[in-house]
């Protein structure tokens, strides 16, 4: 009965719930973790199915700047302005829609679209993303975006040699092919539901153990005061009530 | 009652091995029972550890020093017109003021309570009669008040050879029993161990 060491169980550090007592709290009160967990999972999972998915296509376009750019802010610097001055007027997000087929709106069309500059070593341009409901409609949308951008490069290229400003040549690197996965996925949000619940849940128990009146048994006891037990005594009075 | 007391009852066997736990603690001849919050059987635990010592041959005493709130008499259903109270005013012994209820068991009620119990417990008189007691008993069994009257008082907290917690199993709160598990033995108080009653 006596499990804790009597030599060393008033000398213990009794100011912090050793580890022990919290896994004893907790599997003691599992119930109420498996159900805290059940809960999100069940919760995050009909969220997961219940939201539209998203697919999400992306296309490269490599820009070679035609002057030599020496630094990655250079160049980073370089892409931006060319896309300012190729793809920021409302005819051309016009013409993206209208060859990628969008017939949905120009704010939602422009929210769904993401071009990002990128430099990898000697390589730099732009990386097109577009989240659609569809994976066809994500890949049309995203190469619409990146031919017309390569075609308008060519055409300012053409321009300049009759007096325009821009130096810099673009081509496709990557067509956007339909996306197989999409966003939200299920899974992934069931598996941060459960984290979630037994993060939640743990603590709920934990909670719960400081302010209960009921002992369990012996080892209970023990871990909570961190005393010896000499003795337990079972409650034999039919009505539970002693002085 | 009878469960307490008749060597037959199926509680004696819990009792006969806390006794066997205390007296393997070492030299321990006089013991306060306490506990954390009332209601967690501190006089059951005290009159069945007696009632067990006296059955495994060794002379007992419980003194009730539950001057607020006596309970022995009530629980044995006895006047409570002598006692530890008498003791501390008399020039005999509490052998005189108690009565054997089952051999080897004496057992001494509060007595009369007038007025300020807790001053009387905290008088070199009241450590003397009770110590008095083990020149004829083996074992001296203190019923005492809750923990925090116990540590308020000099003599209940370190004036015998250890304290005894009772908690009860539904009725004790958690947190309550740890505070005063940390209180005791933040006071230096030699804490023997605990036990737990009322367990189903």
């Amino acid at each position: 009965m006596r499990s804790i060491n009597r030599r060393s169980w008033r000398s213990e550090d009794r100011n912090d719930p050793s580890l022990s007592e919290v896994l004893y709290v907790l599997w003691e009160r599992r119930p109420l973790i498996v159900g805290a967990v059940a809960l999100l999972v069940l919760a995050a999972v009909a969220f997961g199915f219940m939201r539209e998915p998203v697919y999400t296509a992306e296309a490269i376009v490599n820009v070679r700047p035609q002057q030599s750019l020496e630094s990655d802010e250079e160049k980073t610097a370089f892409l931006e302005q060319v896309r300012g001055v190729v793809a920021t007027d409302a005819d051309f997000n016009r013409e993206v829609m209208r060859r990628a087929g969008w017939e949905t709106g120009a704010a939602d069309f422009t929210e769904r679209l993401d071009p990002e500059p990128y430099v990898a070593g000697d390589e730099a341009g732009l990386r097109v993303r577009f989240s659609g409901s569809e994976p066809g409609v994500a890949a049309r949308a995203a190469n619409a975006y990146a031919e017309h951008f390569v075609e308008r490069v060519e055409q300012l290229n053409d321009e300049r040699i009759a007096g325009g400003s821009l130096a810099a040549e673009a081509s496709m690197v990557q067509r956007a092919t339909p996306p197989e996965r999409s966003n939200p996925r299920p899974l992934l949000y069931a598996v941060l539901a459960a984290g979630a619940g037994v993060l939640i849940g743990g603590a709920a128990a934990l909670l719960l153990e400081g302010r209960a009146r009921g002992w369990r048994d012996v080892r209970d006891v023990e871990l909570t005061l961190r005393a010896p037990v000499l003795g337990v005594i079972p409650d034999y009075s039919s009505d539970g009530k002693e002085a | 009652m009878d469960l307490l007391l008749d060597p037959g009852s199926p509680m004696r066997g819990h009792y006969e091995d806390l006794a066997s736990n205390l007296l393997s603690v070492g030299n321990v001849r006089s013991i306060v029972v306490t506990n954390p919050e009332p209601g967690a059987g501190c006089t059951s635990v005290c009159l069945g550890l007696g009632a067990a010592l006296a059955g495994m041959g060794y002379r007992a005493a419980v003194v009730d020093c539950n001057l607020d709130s006596p309970q022995v008499h009530r629980m044995l259903g006895e006047p409570n017109f002598v006692g530890l109270t008498s003791g501390l005013v008399g020039d005999k012994t509490l052998e005189h003021y108690g009565h054997e209820i089952v051999p080897g068991l004496l057992v001494v009620p509060t007595g009369p309570v007038l007025s300020d119990p807790a001053a009387k417990l905290d008088t070199e008189a009241f450590l003397a009669t009770v110590r008095g007691l083990e020149e004829s008993r083996d074992v001296v069994i203190l019923d005492a008040p809750v923990a925090g009257r116990v540590l308020r008082s000099p003599n209940l907290s370190g004036g015998f050879d250890g304290i005894l917690l009772v908690v009860h199993a539904s009725r004790t709160s958690k947190r309550i029993a740890r505070e005063t598990t940390d209180d005791l033995i933040d006071a230096g108080v030699n804490l023997l161990g605990v036990v737990l009653n009322g367990c189903r």
